[in-house]
Formats: structure tokens, C-alpha cells, sequence
């Protein structure tokens, strides 16, 4: 499943008030989670916040709002 | 033959935060009993009410969950009775909740449903948000397109819930005749059609589909025989089966195949700015104020709970005391009677003064949760708590564990891993807990000088921060140890849906209060109370030479320093005690626990501590012979001016009041807790090595504070 794209851009990556659109998933067992959270691959995703002590991110995705840790944030690709 | 007619079983299933459960308060309101799936601790709520019409239904709120691959314990078991018609929880129809203002998310779980045989009615909740939000949904297209009935409700209002009755009678009718069971119209995959058909002989009474997911959960399954595993997990390694690949591909599809349906049949106003609840949560979660409005809500919580439980609480124990007083002197004298009154109504006693504290915190916590702030705590306090072995989860646990550990352990079902789940359950009880409370007041006000530091802070006050503290960071620390003790590879992971803000449901806050009471007073209570009388009974019996010694050398000494009657009494009563089984046993364990700086009578109060640690304060009333002058005030002052026959000095000075205060900080004395810890880990092994673990560091930390300050 791991792509390897020179210009891969990954969700944790981003800095707070970004928006993209979701490419893919680097893990399986995330990939299954999100999507079936209903963040799928073509949906648009926004970071909204950072939790504090280098912890969490709070993505906002059509109406769906999620947190999560930077190892799940890590697998998400953007397009 | 109408009476006779089995209850329809209607199981109301949807996604997590999709207003399930307030849905099903408002059906069944007081008439739920929350009962356990068989073998397993996940707790599932059902209640009977009758249907307009005169059909019984027997309804099964079901945990929540997103699809049929489930990741912890609670979702499992929602599959496992969806596939096994034989599970006493497996439902005859469904009502599936999904929330309208997110269907397109909520939409993949009852596309799945839709494979499984069982008949299906799709409840469109919280259609008052929906007009509010100007959204318009076309109900009649959507139970077209789907061809299973959709109903429109409110779980906050109830409105239209009895379209949703009418729909289940209809139903119910229509099952009766024929099997309707509806189909999704998922086309498998060329390598899931191999397994599906490779499987039929093993699982021929299964659809195709329902086959497939005996695939995915070849594992873990209960109702597969050993015989029907070995086949089936040949079978998966022969085809290199994975299941991952096989889920995603599967999700995918469905969302591609329902995705067009919605935006036909739902009309949404698309709104540029931020809601409502992410402005909120601009503040609410934000890195810096989010933790100060954190630290304010705590304080407003912990501040609540002390004043506004103190007067139910003075008026129980007020209550009890009479009663006590009056079943005393209106019985015949006899053994009966003080088995009644001191062992019976003040265990009962005992275990109510708890009440008022408990349902007070879960009041607040329920209302926190309702308003959605709870997952935000949760969101803002992951890292942290991963650092020690915690999840953000947690953070409720730790928090309601300042009132009574007992639900605070029963709320970590919902942390999905087992790692991070056993070391909440593990280091709960650290957090200092309502009776720690009259303990640490009796000991703080003997040893601490009540003095102003700093202008404005109670050096006693101060104390009793620092004891709740110490109690954070001996959980904390202990976390960190769990966390590289306990061996386990199953992925950790924190993905938390954070629902939009809401106005709490009060039904919804009042079954929670009343649920979490009544686990208290059944779980605790029964353990309070058989401890209470057992030691009512050490500490009222012992050998019979040794009590007619006791009562001989008490008259003597009455008489030789001309004590009143009820002077002579307290004091009779304190010799008795030194005599009993009780105080045999203190005495027995004074060689260990001397290097702490406690004598035999410190050790039958800490023995009695395993009822409920406040059990302390009574004890040592009757030791020092108080008689019913059991307040932590007239105890203070006794305790003031106890001598250490030794040394000629206080008994009660700083070494040991600091170190029993340390004992009571850390050692696990509550019988209760660590039943309902046995029960929750399923082995007597996590209670053992917890009861061990505290003991050890209270033991240690005790001795080391009196020898050094001694």
C-alpha cells in the first residue's frame, strides 16, 4: 500500500487553516477506520485546530469533524 | 393467546453520536435494565413496552458503531448478534438510526445491514436540527430508492415517534408472513466470490454476504465451532485472505454506490463561515485557553460536588444515626440488636452517604458529555495521557475516580485498546475519592497547623491539594510503568468523532444519574455491606476468656477513677474492642506495620478501611471510646491527646499523621473496587497485582516519610 511519491504531500504536514483534498492512505488499519467514519478518498479536508503539547488535530471533513493523533494524521496523502 | 405472544425483539442500531440512545430513552424511559451480553463485560440496554396497537416489543439498544468491522469489544458484539440468529440479543427487525444532518456518512453501516437478512426501517433522527439548518430531505424518494420504510423523527422531542410505531406494527405484520429481507445490491469482488462460495458447505444456512463476514471475523467469533475455524481459517490461508484490502475495497464501493442517491433526495444549504460549534471550539480547544476553560470546568465540578452534596450527605448520615438510635431502643436487648444497629444500618449507613457525591458528579459529567465538551477533553488531553500509558479517554475516568472509582472504572468500556483500557482501570484508584475525604479532614486538622502562608493560602487547605496531587501523580507515574511493563501489539489509536454542541437531553442526564447510581449501590453496596457485618462481628466477638477479662478490668477502672455511666460504658466498649477478633488481628499485624509509626489500634481501623475507607473515622471512634460522638471534630480532639506510652509524646504527631495520610493516599483498601476490577479484566490476576502494587508504594512511602521525620 505505501506509495512512494517524491511530492507526496501528507496531512501532517500541513499547518492549522489548510484545506486539501484526500489522495489516499499509507495504512490499512487507518484507512479502514476513516473511511468508514466516512472519510473517504475525494473528500475535501480542513485542519481546524492542533491540540496542545504536540498532541492531536482536529480535521474537519464535509460536515464530519474528527480528531486524531499525528500517527493517523501522518497516513492520510493529500492530493 | 394474544398475552401469550413473544415480544418482538427490535434492535435500534447506528453510528456513534447519531442520537441513538436518546431515542431509546424516550421510548422506554425507567423500563430499561441494562443487562450483559453473555461472557463478556459490554453492557446492553433493553426494555419491554408495549405498541399502541397491544404487540409487545422487546427493544435492544445496541452499542454504537461505524460498520461491520468492528476494532473493540463493544462493536464486536453487536456483530456477533447480528450474525448469529441463535444470540439471545439477535433482533427480528431493525431500527436503524442515523443521524439526518450527516446522513451521507451515516448511510455505509445500514448499506451493509442491508445484506444481513434481517428486516430493516430507516429512522431519520434529529429532524428538528434539520429544519433548523434549512435542510430538506425527501423521505419518500429515500424509502423508494432503498425500499425499506424511512421515518422522521426527533429522539430530543419525540416527535414522530408514533409514525415509527405505526412502521414497526406494519413491519412486524408483514414478517410474520414471509421473509423480508432486504438486499443492498454490493457486487462482490471476483476475490470475495471465491471465498463466499468456498464457504458455503461450511456455513450453508449463511448468505453470501453475511458468509463473507464470518470470513473477516474468523478469529474471533463465538458461535463458530472448533472444527467449523480449522475448515474456515484453511480455507483463508489457501486463498492468502486479507482481510484489510478486502474492507477497504468494500467501503468504497458502498459509498461510491449510495453517494448519487443523496444528493438526490437531500437539499442542503451549503453555509461558507464556521459553524456554531467550531467557533466554539476555537476557544474550547484551542491550545492555551482550551486548557484554562479545562482547568475552570474541573474546579466549578470539584467545588460543586463539596457543597451542594454536603447537606444530603450530613442528612443520610442524620438519618441513619436515628434510626439507628430508635431500632436500639425499641428492640429487645440481645445480639440481634446490635447486629441490626451496628452492623446492618450503619453498613447500609455506609454505603448511601456515598449517593449524594456520586449522582452529583455524574450529573455534571453527564451534562459535559451531552454538550458534547467531554470528546473535546478527550481531543485536548490525548498526547498527555499517552505519555502515560492513558488515552484521552481517560480523562473521564480519572475524573469521575474523585468521586468513587467503581463507575469511574465501569466508564473505560469505551477505550477501544485493551492496553491503554487496563492501565486507566490499574491507576484510577490513585485518584484521591469521596471516602478518602473524612480521613484525610480528621488527620490534616491533627498534624497540619491551621496557619495563612503567602497571604492567602490555608496551610491545611494546602495539604489537602497536595494529598489529591500526590494521588495524580502516583496514578501518572504508575502509567508510565504499566505502559513499559504490559507487552501488547495491537494498534493504539484515537480517532473521535467530535460531535457538534448541543443542549443537554435532561431525560438522557437523569437515566444516566439514576444507571450509575443504582451500579453503585448494587456493585459496591452488596461488598460494603457483607464486609461491614463481618467486621461488626470481629470486632463484637472474640475469645470468651479474654472478653470477660476485658469487662472485669473495664468495671475496675470505672470504678477506681468514679467514671459516669456512659463514660464507663465508652470505656467498656473500647476494652471489648482490644479484645476482640479485631483488635487480635491489629494486633497481630502491629510488628509490621510499627516501622510506619502505627500502633494495634491504627491497624483494626485500617483493616476495617477495607469496607470504605471513611469506615476509618467510626472505627477509630469507637476505639478511643466515644461512643456516639463519632464526628471528625470530637475524634480530633480525642486523637489530640492520645500519648505514645513509649516515648511519653503525642501519639498523633506530624511522622505519623503524615505517613497514615500517605497510607491512606496510596494503598488499595476497597474491597469493592477491586471486585469490580476483577470483573472488568476478567482474572482475579489485575486486582492481585493492583491491591499488591498500591500496598507496596503506600508501605514504602509511609515508612520512609516516619522515619524521616521521626
Amino acid at each position: 500500500m505505501v506509495k512512494v511519491h517524491t511530492s507526496e504531500k501528507i496531512l501532517s504536514c500541513a499547518k492549522v487553516g489548510v484545506k486539501g483534498v484526500v489522495s489516499h492512505f499509507k495504512d490499512e488499519h487507518v484507512a479502514c477506520r476513516l473511511i468508514s467514519m466516512g472519510l473517504v478518498p475525494g473528500c475535501t479536508i480542513e485542519i481546524l485546530h492542533k491540540a496542545p503539547f504536540g498532541g492531536g488535530w482536529y480535521v474537519k471533513s464535509d460536515c464530519l469533524h474528527i480528531a486524531m493523533r499525528s500517527e493517523e494524521a501522518c497516513c492520510i496523502v493529500l492530493r | 393467546m394474544e398475552s401469550e405472544r413473544k415480544p418482538t425483539r427490535v434492535a435500534l442500531i447506528g453510528n456513534p453520536n447519531c442520537g441513538k440512545t436518546s431515542l431509546f430513552n424516550f421510548i422506554t424511559g425507567l423500563q430499561q435494565k441494562v443487562g450483559n451480553f453473555p461472557g463478556v463485560t459490554v453492557d446492553i440496554k433493553s426494555a419491554e413496552t408495549k405498541l399502541p396497537d397491544g404487540d409487545v416489543i422487546s427493544w435492544v439498544d445496541f452499542p454504537g458503531l461505524y460498520n461491520l468491522y468492528p476494532t473493540s469489544r463493544d462493536e464486536k458484539m453487536v456483530v456477533q448478534s447480528l450474525l448469529d440468529t441463535k444470540d439471545i440479543y439477535h433482533p427480528e427487525l431493525i431500527c436503524y438510526v442515523a443521524d439526518v444532518t450527516k446522513l451521507e456518512k451515516h448511510l455505509l453501516l445500514l448499506d451493509q445491514l442491508r445484506d444481513m437478512q434481517i428486516p430493516l426501517i430507516l429512522v431519520l433522527n434529529m429532524i428538528d436540527l434539520a429544519q433548523k439548518e434549512n435542510l430538506e430531505i425527501n423521505a419518500e424518494l429515500l424509502a423508494k430508492k432503498l425500499n425499506i420504510p424511512v421515518i422522521s423523527v426527533s429522539g430530543r422531542s419525540g416527535e414522530g415517534i408514533e409514525n415509527l410505531f405505526d412502521a414497526i406494527n406494519e413491519k412486524i405484520e408483514r414478517v410474520k408472513i414471509s421473509i423480508d429481507s432486504p438486499h443492498s445490491g454490493y457486487k462482490f469482488s471476483e476475490d470475495e466470490k471465491i471465498i463466499i462460495g468456498q464457504l458455503e458447505p461450511v456455513f450453508p444456512a449463511f448468505s453470501a454476504y453475511k458468509r463473507l463476514l464470518i470470513a473477516h471475523h474468523a478469529t474471533w467469533l463465538p458461535f463458530i465451532s472448533a472444527s467449523e475455524r480449522i475448515h474456515l481459517l484453511s480455507i483463508l490461508g489457501e486463498n492468502s485472505f486479507k482481510s484489510l484490502p478486502f474492507q477497504v475495497r468494500e467501503v468504497t464501493h458502498r459509498y461510491n454506490s449510495f453517494t448519487p442517491l443523496i444528493s438526490t433526495v437531500l437539499k442542503k444549504k451549503v453555509s461558507d463561515g464556521f459553524t456554531f460549534s467550531e467557533k466554539l471550539d476555537g476557544l474550547l480547544t484551542h491550545r492555551f485557553w482550551g486548557l484554562i476553560v479545562f482547568l475552570a470546568v474541573l474546579t466549578f465540578l470539584f467545588q460543586s460536588l463539596y457543597i451542594w452534596a454536603e447537606w444530603p450527605m450530613t442528612l443520610i448520615e442524620e438519618g441513619f444515626s436515628s434510626l439507628s438510635n430508635y431500632v436500639s431502643t425499641h428492640l429487645p436487648e440481645g445480639w440481634f440488636n446490635p447486629f441490626l444497629t451496628e452492623g446492618l444500618i450503619a453498613g447500609l449507613g455506609g454505603i448511601l452517604v456515598f449517593i449524594p457525591q456520586i449522582a452529583l458528579l455524574f450529573f455534571l459529567i453527564s451534562i459535559l458529555e451531552e454538550i458534547g465538551y467531554m470528546s473535546r477533553a478527550a481531543f485536548l488531553f490525548d498526547r498527555i495521557m499517552q505519555l502515560f500509558g492513558l488515552n484521552g479517554r481517560s480523562m473521564v475516568a480519572l475524573i469521575s475516580g474523585g468521586a468513587c472509582a467503581i463507575p469511574a472504572i465501569m466508564s473505560t468500556r469505551t477505550i477501544a485498546s485493551w492496553k491503554e483500557r487496563l492501565i486507566t482501570i490499574l491507576v484510577t484508584p490513585f485518584i484521591s475519592c469521596s471516602a478518602r475525604i473524612p480521613v484525610y479532614t480528621v488527620l490534616i486538622g491533627l498534624v497540619i497547623p491551621s496557619k495563612t502562608v503567602g497571604y492567602i493560602f490555608n496551610l491545611q487547605g494546602l495539604a489537602f491539594l497536595g494529598l489529591y496531587l500526590l494521588g495524580i501523580f502516583a496514578a501518572l507515574i504508575s502509567g508510565l510503568l504499566l505502559k513499559w511493563w504490559i507487552k501488547s501489539d495491537e494498534p493504539s489509536f484515537l480517532l473521535l468523532e467530535l460531535p457538534d454542541y448541543k443542549l443537554p437531553v435532561w431525560r438522557n442526564v437523569g437515566l444516566t444519574v439514576w444507571e450509575k447510581v443504582k451500579t453503585f449501590t448494587l456493585e459496591a453496596g452488596k461488598i460494603i455491606l457483607i464486609i461491614s457485618v463481618v467486621l461488626w462481628f470481629l470486632a463484637n466477638n472474640g475469645p470468651s476468656l479474654k472478653i470477660e477479662a476485658a469487662q472485669k478490668e473495664a468495671k475496675r477502672v470505672s470504678i477506681e477513677k468514679q467514671l459516669s455511666q456512659e463514660e464507663s460504658d465508652n470505656l467498656s466498649k473500647a476494652y471489648l474492642l482490644e479484645a476482640s477478633y479485631a483488635g487480635i488481628l491489629g494486633k497481630t499485624i502491629e510488628p509490621v506495620i510499627r516501622p510506619l509509626g502505627f500502633d494495634w489500634k491504627i491497624g483494626i481501623a485500617l483493616l476495617t478501611s477495607f469496607a470504605a475507607r471513611e469506615v476509618f473515622v467510626g472505627t477509630m471512634a469507637t476505639i478511643y471510646s466515644l461512643g456516639q460522638n463519632d464526628d471528625e471534630l470530637t475524634l480530633r480532639e480525642r486523637l489530640a491527646v492520645e500519648k505514645n506510652p513509649e516515648t511519653g509524646k503525642s501519639r498523633y504527631d506530624l511522622a505519623t499523621g503524615i505517613s497514615l495520610l500517605l497510607f491512606y493516599v496510596f494503598a488499595m483498601q476497597c474491597m469493592s473496587t477491586l471486585a469490580v476490577v476483577k470483573r472488568e479484566t476478567k482474572s482475579w490476576k489485575w486486582p492481585m497485582i493492583q491491591f499488591l502494587g498500591m500496598t507496596i508504594i503506600a508501605y514504602i512511602s509511609s515508612f520512609i516519610a516516619f522515619q524521616v521525620l521521626s
